[in-house]
C-alpha cells in the first residue's frame, strides 16, 4: 500500500524542517558572536571539565609569575645592600692595613677610628633595608629594623626564612641571612662583623704596640674571614635571583601552553562556524522558499470546475 | 412472477439517498481536515437484499435475485489503534525527555559555567588572592582581598545550592497542580469517564459514535504525556485506562480512580518530576556533590588556617567565611612577615575541592547532553509514528475532491436512471389506450 500523503503530513514536516534549520543558525550564531564554541557544560562535559581545570592552572601560573617577579625584586634590594656592605668592609680593611703598616700618631688612629665607626654605622643602614614596607634582613619580623643605629648591636629580627612559591612544590628563599654575617656585636663576642668592627675601633683608640699587633694580625684575619662569609651570601641571593628567572621564563612557556589549550577546549574555530553559518543560512533560505510553495501549493481544488 | 413496475425507481432513489449521505460524509472530512484528533470517515456502501425471483418456466427458467439498489452500511472511522498504542507509550517517554532535559537545563544554568560569575572562577580567584596575600603578608588590602574573595565564593555556593533546592521545589509543585483536584488528570479522566458512558449508549441505540471516540482518542493521547498510558477496549465500547503505576485503572467504565499514589516509574512528565525532585534524583545529587565541593573547600583551609576556622558550615547551603581581614592567618606563628600558610593556602589550588566541582560540571554537562538527545530521539519517534498516523487517520484534500466528484456524477447518473424511468413509465400510462379517461 502506498503511503497517503495528507495535508496536516506535509505543514508538519515543513514546519520541523526550517525549525531546525533555524535552531542550527541560531547555535553558529552563538558561536560566532561570542567566540566560544564551549557555551554550557552540555556542549562538552569533559571540555567544561578541562576548561575549569586549564582555567585555574592558568589563573595559578600567573599567581607563580607574581611571586617570582616580586622575589625577584626583594632579592635585588637585598642584592644592592650586600654589595654596599662588601665595599664598606673593603674600605675598612684598607684603613686597618694602613693603621697596622704605616707610621701613625695616636690621632692618626684616632681618626682612623672614627671612619671605622661611622662605616659601623653605614653596615647597619644597608642591614636596615626595605623592600615595600618590610624589611628585608630582619628573618620573619618584617616590621623590625634588623639592627638599632648607635652602640647597641643586638639583632632585632629572627632567623625565619621567607619563601616565593614559583611553581608546583618549587619554593625560592628570598630573604639573605645578613645576621650570620654582621652578628651581635661585642656583647656577643662572635667574631662576626659588628664584632671585629667594635674590636678593631677598640684597638686603635688603644694604640699601644700589642693593640696595633691585634690589628693587623687576628682582627684582620676575622675581617677577610667576614668578607668571604659576605661574598658566599651574595652569591646565594645571586642563585636564588637566577632561579627566579629561570622560573619565571618557565612560567611564561606554560602560560602559552596552557592558553593554548584552553583555547583549543573553549574556542570557536572561526573559519570553520563561518563556513558552517553560511551552508546554513543557504539550507534554511531553501527550506523556506520550498515551505512557502508546499504551503501555497495548488491543489486539486484549483483545477474543478 | 414478474418484476414489480416500480421497482426501477426505488433503486434509483436508493442510489441517490446513497451518493447524498456519501457526500455528507465527505463534506464532514473537509469541514474537519484541520481539527485536532479528527479520524476521516468513509461511509461504506453496500447493495440491498436483492428481490427474489422464483423461477418462471419449469424448461428454461431458474429463479433470479434482481438487485434493489444500494445503501449506506457504516460510516467507518479510519483508525489505526495499533498506532494508537505506539505513539502513547512513545509519548510518555517524549514527556519525561522532555520534563528532563527542561529541568536539568535549569539546573545547569544555575551552575552558570563556564565564566567569571561561576563557582570554578570564583574558586580560583579565591586561591590567587591567597597567592597575593603570600607576597605581601602584611598588607591590609591583600588580607581584606582575600576575606572579600573567600566571601563571594561561600556567597556563591550558597546560592547556587539554594538554587537548586528551588528548582526540586518547582518540580514537586509542579507534580502536585498536575495531580491536584483541578488539575490535568483529574479533568482528562472526568471527561474520558463521560465519553465512555456516551459512546457506550450511542453502540446500544445501534449508533457509531466515531466523533465521540476521536475525542477519547485525543483525551488519552494528552494523559499519555502525563504517565504511562494502557488502554483496554472493553465489549461494550468502553476504555479502561492504566495511568503510570497507580494500583487501580485510572478510568473504568464511567468511574474515575483518582487520585491515586504514582511513583518515578509511572513514566511521562509525572514520572519525571518525581524522579527530579525526589532524594535520589539528579538535583539531589547535585546538591550532594556541591556539599561535597563546600566540606572540602571549608576542611583544607581550616586545617591550614589554625589559629581559627577560616570558614565555618560544611554544606554548600551554610557554608560562610568566619573571620575578619584583621583575623586571617599569613604564618604559622603569628610574626609579621611570614607567609607559608597563605603559600600553603593558595597551593590549595587544582586540590579536591577544584577536582569535585569540576567532576561535577561534567556530569552535569553530560546529563544535560543525554537528556537533550532522549528528547530529541523520542520526538523523531513521536513524529515518524504520528506521520503514520496521519497516513491512515488524516484528511487529504485531494482525495475528498475526488471523492467528492465521484458521488456527485453517482447522483447524477441516478437522477438521470430516474428521468428515464419516469419516461419509460409515462409512455406506459399516456400513449395505451384510453380506458379511464
Amino acid at each position: 500500500m502506498s503511503t497517503r500523503i495528507t495535508n496536516d503530513m506535509v505543514i508538519g514536516s515543513t514546519l520541523a524542517d526550517i525549525n531546525s534549520a533555524q535552531a542550527a543558525m541560531d547555535r553558529s550564531q552563538s558561536e560566532l558572536s561570542s567566540g566560544k564554541s564551549l557555551l554550557e557544560p552540555s556542549d562538552n562535559p569533559v571540555g567544561a571539565s578541562q576548561q575549569i581545570a586549564l582555567q585555574s592552572t592558568l589563573d595559578g601560573l600567573t599567581t607563580y609569575e607574581k611571586a617570582a617577579n616580586d622575589g625577584a625584586a626583594w632579592l635585588q634590594t637585598a642584592s644592592a645592600s650586600l654589595s654596599n656592605v662588601g665595599e664598606v668592609t673593603q674600605r675598612v680593611r684598607e684603613l686597618v692595613l694602613q693603621a697596622a703598616n704605616g707610621v701613625n700618631s695616636q690621632s692618626d688612629l684616632n681618626d682612623i677610628a672614627q671612619e671605622i665607626e661611622q662605616l659601623t654605622e653605614t653596615v647597619k643602614q644597608d642591614a636596615n633595608v626595605q623592600y615595600a614596607g618590610q624589611y628585608v634582613f630582619s628573618g620573619t619580623a618584617t616590621n623590625t629594623p634588623p639592627y638599632e643605629q648607635g652602640a647597641s648591636d643586638a639583632y632585632a629580627g629572627n632567623a625565619g626564612t621567607i619563601l616565593r612559591t614559583v611553581g608546583p612544590g618549587v619554593s625560592v628563599q628570598v630573604n639573605a641571612a645578613l645576621s650570620s654575617v654582621l652578628g651581635e656585636g661585642q656583647a656577643a663576642n662572635d667574631g662576626k662583623l659588628l664584632d671585629t668592627l667594635r674590636t678593631i675601633t677598640e684597638n686603635l683608640h688603644t694604640g699601644t704596640p700589642a693593640a696595633l699587633h691585634a690589628v693587623g694580625g687576628e682582627d684582620l684575619a676575622k675581617l677577610d674571614t667576614n668578607l668571604g662569609s659576605l661574598t658566599s651570601l651574595e652569591a646565594d641571593v645571586g642563585a636564588a635571583t637566577d632561579q627566579l628567572k629561570t622560573a619565571e621564563s618557565r612560567i611564561q612557556s606554560l602560560q602559552s601552553t596552557t592558553a593554548t589549550q584552553l583555547s583549543n577546549v573553549q574556542d570557536a574555530n572561526f573559519a570553520q562556524v563561518s563556513i558552517e553559518f553560511s551552508n546554513q543560512q543557504a539550507a534554511y533560505d531553501a527550506a523556506l522558499r520550498a515551505g512557502a510553495s508546499i504551503v501555497q501549493e495548488k491543489s486539486l481544488l484549483e483545477f474543478l470546475q | 412472477m414478474s418484476i414489480p413496475t416500480l421497482q426501477g425507481l426505488q433503486t434509483a432513489l436508493s442510489g441517490l439517498l446513497a451518493e447524498q449521505q456519501a457526500i455528507d460524509v465527505t463534506g464532514q472530512n473537509i469541514a474537519n481536515a484541520n481539527t485536532e484528533g479528527y479520524s476521516r470517515q468513509v461511509a461504506t456502501l453496500q447493495t440491498n437484499e436483492p428481490m427474489r425471483i422464483a423461477a418462471l418456466s419449469p424448461t428454461n427458467g431458474e429463479g433470479g435475485q434482481l438487485g434493489t439498489g444500494v445503501s449506506v452500511a457504516t460510516y467507518t472511522r479510519i483508525r489505526n489503534s495499533y498506532l494508537d498504542a505506539q505513539y502513547r507509550t512513545q509519548n510518555a517517554e517524549l514527556g519525561s525527555a522532555t520534563t528532563q532535559a527542561n529541568e536539568l537545563q535549569q539546573a545547569q544554568g544555575v551552575f552558570d559555567e563556564p565564566s567569571s560569575a561561576g563557582i570554578a572562577s570564583q574558586l580560583s580567584t579565591f586561591w590567587s588572592a591567597w597567592g597575593e596575600l603570600a607576597n605581601a603578608p602584611s598588607s591590609e588590602a591583600a588580607k581584606v582581598a582575600v576575606v572579600s574573595a573567600g566571601t563571594q565564593l561561600a556567597d556563591t555556593l550558597n546560592e547556587v545550592s539554594s538554587q537548586l533546592q528551588t528548582i526540586r521545589g518547582q518540580a514537586a509543585q509542579q507534580y502536585t497542580t498536575i495531580t491536584g483536584p483541578s488539575g490535568e488528570v483529574q479533568g482528562d479522566a472526568a471527561q474520558v469517564a463521560a465519553l465512555n458512558q456516551q459512546i457506550k449508549l450511542s453502540l446500544q441505540a445501534k449508533q457509531q459514535p466515531n466523533d465521540l471516540e476521536d475525542r477519547r482518542d485525543l483525551l488519552l493521547d494528552k494523559l499519555s504525556e502525563l504517565a504511562n498510558v494502557t488502554v483496554v477496549k472493553e465489549a461494550d465500547g468502553t476504555d479502561t485506562v492504566s495511568f503510570g503505576d497507580a494500583g487501580e485503572p485510572l478510568v473504568e467504565g464511567s468511574q474515575v480512580n483518582w487520585p491515586q499514589a504514582l511513583t518515578a516509574a509511572a513514566g511521562g512528565k509525572l514520572g519525571a518530576l518525581l524522579e527530579l525532585s525526589g532524594p535520589g534524583g539528579a538535583l539531589a545529587n547535585y546538591q550532594t556533590a556541591l556539599d561535597g565541593v563546600a566540606a572540602s573547600l571549608a576542611e583544607s583551609v581550616n586545617a591550614l588556617h589554625t589559629t581559627t576556622p577560616f570558614f565555618t558550615g560544611t554544606t554548600a547551603a551554610t557554608i560562610a567565611v568566619a573571620v575578619k581581614p584583621s583575623e586571617v592567618q599569613t604564618s604559622g606563628n603569628g610574626s609579621f612577615g611570614g607567609n607559608e600558610v597563605a603559600q600553603a593556602i593558595a597551593n590549595l589550588r587544582g586540590g579536591t575541592a577544584e577536582q569535585r566541582y569540576a567532576s561535577l560540571i561534567a556530569q552535569v554537562g553530560s546529563d544535560v547532553q543525554s537528556a537533550n538527545s532522549d528528547e530529541a530521539n523520542s520526538q523523531a519517534v513521536v513524529s515518524a509514528i504520528n506521520e503514520q498516523r496521519q497516513s491512515v487517520s488524516g484528511v487529504s484534500l485531494d482525495e475528498e475532491m475526488t471523492n467528492l466528484i465521484t458521488f456527485q456524477r453517482g447522483y447524477q447518473a441516478s437522477a438521470r436512471a430516474l428521468t428515464s424511468m419516469d419516461e419509460m413509465l409515462g409512455t406506459l400510462i399516456e400513449h395505451t389506450g384510453t380506458a379511464g379517461m
